[in-house]
């Protein structure tokens, strides 16, 4: 049976710039995998790769066997949801309506079925008091949830975190990384780019270190806190954990 | 005769020729509505084809709006009454209610106006929505693409809701720029406010030029005033919450 995602030797430069030079690891339903890195590192750019907001310039990315570049584009983005580090919900809609307008226009769900999907939703991230607040009325942490919520609506296989707590202040942080602990151990499958180590350490069922657009070194987060195999790792992961 | 301004007499002769102006005020709201119209109606979609658009048709909707916006008003209804090939439309009944007598208005004069006045503003109006969609994070787009809405579906539902409560300050401008600008249409004849005025203080005689002007000048400040006034209601009635900084 084939992997759900793979990249295999993932290239993409912007201009002159290689961010990816070649990189290829693997995942499996349900697995989480973090990964981590210094800015730069194209571990961001690794990530829209996967639902193609960026597209490769070489190697492939296969999800459940088929090259994302041979799917029709709202096929793919269907079963991949993401979420952003600068949350952008919808600032016209409130919480519910942020959630809803997909349901409505893409997945083609009544006004009431579209409704109640999204107040389950807002429910798993904690949020089903605040259905009716527009993001400025909302913390940043809320917002961050909301924005979970609507990706978690659509029903993805696979769900992408860039940075989600990156943009978020220290004290907010923790409320957004409960909801995805949760999400990890209700089994979702999550790809996740962070700087939360802690984190990273305690979900991740494997950790990827991403240097100058190579994959560093990969393997369970214990080992790679613990016994990195490489001195860049052994720098990087050290200095933030002391 | 000598004219002294603000005499008992000259207002009396204002007031009672009331439905002189009352038509041209009729003409001047039926233009000023039809020029916004078309503006909107043209003008909503060039701004977004300048953001969206690519090739032939930005290039032409811009170089369109560059001339609009390049040639002055007067020259534009003058050309758009002597150069367009308009049918004879000869007299328009209008009025005949709202205590408006029934009256005839030159039908390819109101029709030239309102095109020139409404083309024009379609090219300011479209500036303004350029400038509302552009001010829309980029992010939001993304977000929508993200969850898997069309270009199509992203700009309907996400961008366009966003940008037109944006525009609404520019549109205010847009509004007073063309109730005013349709003075102008006295440059052809269309008995609109300014020409009916004119009618009057150039009766034989009559020394009311200043109650004229003074009286016509009140009615475009009173439009003016209610138009904007309406128009910061609707901005608050459709306000997102901001973000508090």
């Amino acid at each position: 049976m084939s992997r759900l995602l793979e990249f295999d030797g993932v290239y993409k430069a912007f201009g002159d710039e290689e961010v990816l030079e070649g990189v290829g690891f693997g995942m499996d339903r349900t697995d989480v995998e973090v990964v981590v890195g210094p800015s730069g590192s194209g571990k961001s750019t690794l990530l829209r790769c996967v639902n193609r907001l960026t597209e490769i310039d070489d190697g492939d990315i296969y999800l459940d066997g088929d090259s994302v570049h041979g799917m029709d584009v709202d096929s793919l983005r269907r079963r991949v949801g993401m979420v952003f580090q600068g949350v952008n919900l919808f600032a016209h809609r409130t919480a519910l309506g942020n959630v809803t307008l997909g349901l409505r226009q893409v997945r083609g769900m009544s006004k009431a079925e579209a409704r109640e999907a999204a107040e389950s939703n807002l429910a798993r991230v904690g949020l089903a008091d605040q259905a009716d607040s527009y993001p400025a009325e909302l913390s940043g942490g809320q917002k961050q949830r909301v924005g979970i919520a609507r990706a978690l609506a659509m029903e993805p296989e696979l769900l992408l975190f860039d940075e989600p707590t990156s943009a978020l202040d220290p004290e907010l942080i923790g409320e957004v990384l409960e909801v995805m602990q949760d999400l990890a151990d209700d089994g979702m499958t999550m790809l996740v780019v962070t700087h939360e180590m802690g984190f990273a350490r305690s979900v991740a069922d494997t950790l990827t270190f991403l240097d100058g657009g190579r994959v560093v070194e990969r393997g369970p987060p214990d080992r790679l806190f613990e016994r990195p195999e490489r001195k860049r790792t052994d720098q990087f992961l050290g200095r933030l954990d002391a | 005769m000598e004219s002294v301004p603000l005499q008992p007499g000259d207002w009396a002769f204002v007031l009672g020729n009331w439905p002189v102006l009352a038509q041209g005020l009729y003409v001047t709201v039926l233009l000023t509505v039809g020029s916004l119209l078309l503006g909107f109606l043209a003008g909503f979609p060039a701004g977004a084809v300048e953001v969206y658009g690519a090739g032939p048709l930005r290039s032409v909707v811009r170089g369109a709006g560059v001339l609009l916006r390049g040639t002055p008003i007067v020259v534009l209804i003058v050309l758009f009454f002597f150069g367009a090939p308009w049918p004879d439309l000869g007299g328009l009944p209008l009025g005949g209610w709202l205590l408006v007598p029934r009256f005839d208005v030159n039908g390819r004069a109101l029709l030239a106006a309102t095109t020139a006045l409404g083309l024009r503003s379609a090219a300011y109006q479209s500036q303004v929505f350029r400038g509302a969609i552009r001010s829309i994070d980029e992010g939001q787009m993304e977000a929508a693409r993200a969850i898997n809405l069309s270009t199509f579906q992203a700009v309907r539902h996400v961008v366009l809701p966003q940008a037109l409560r944006r525009s609404i300050p520019g549109f205010q401008n847009e509004f007073t720029i063309v109730l005013k600008d349709t003075s102008i249409a006295i440059a052809i004849g269309l008995g609109e406010l300014l020409f009916q005025g004119r009618q009057l203080f150039l009766q034989p005689g009559q020394s009311a030029v200043v109650e004229v002007v003074f009286v016509i000048s009140a009615v475009y400040f009173v439009l003016t005033f209610a138009t904007n006034r309406t128009l910061d209601l609707v901005e608050r009635r459709y306000a997102i919450p901001e973000e508090s900084t």
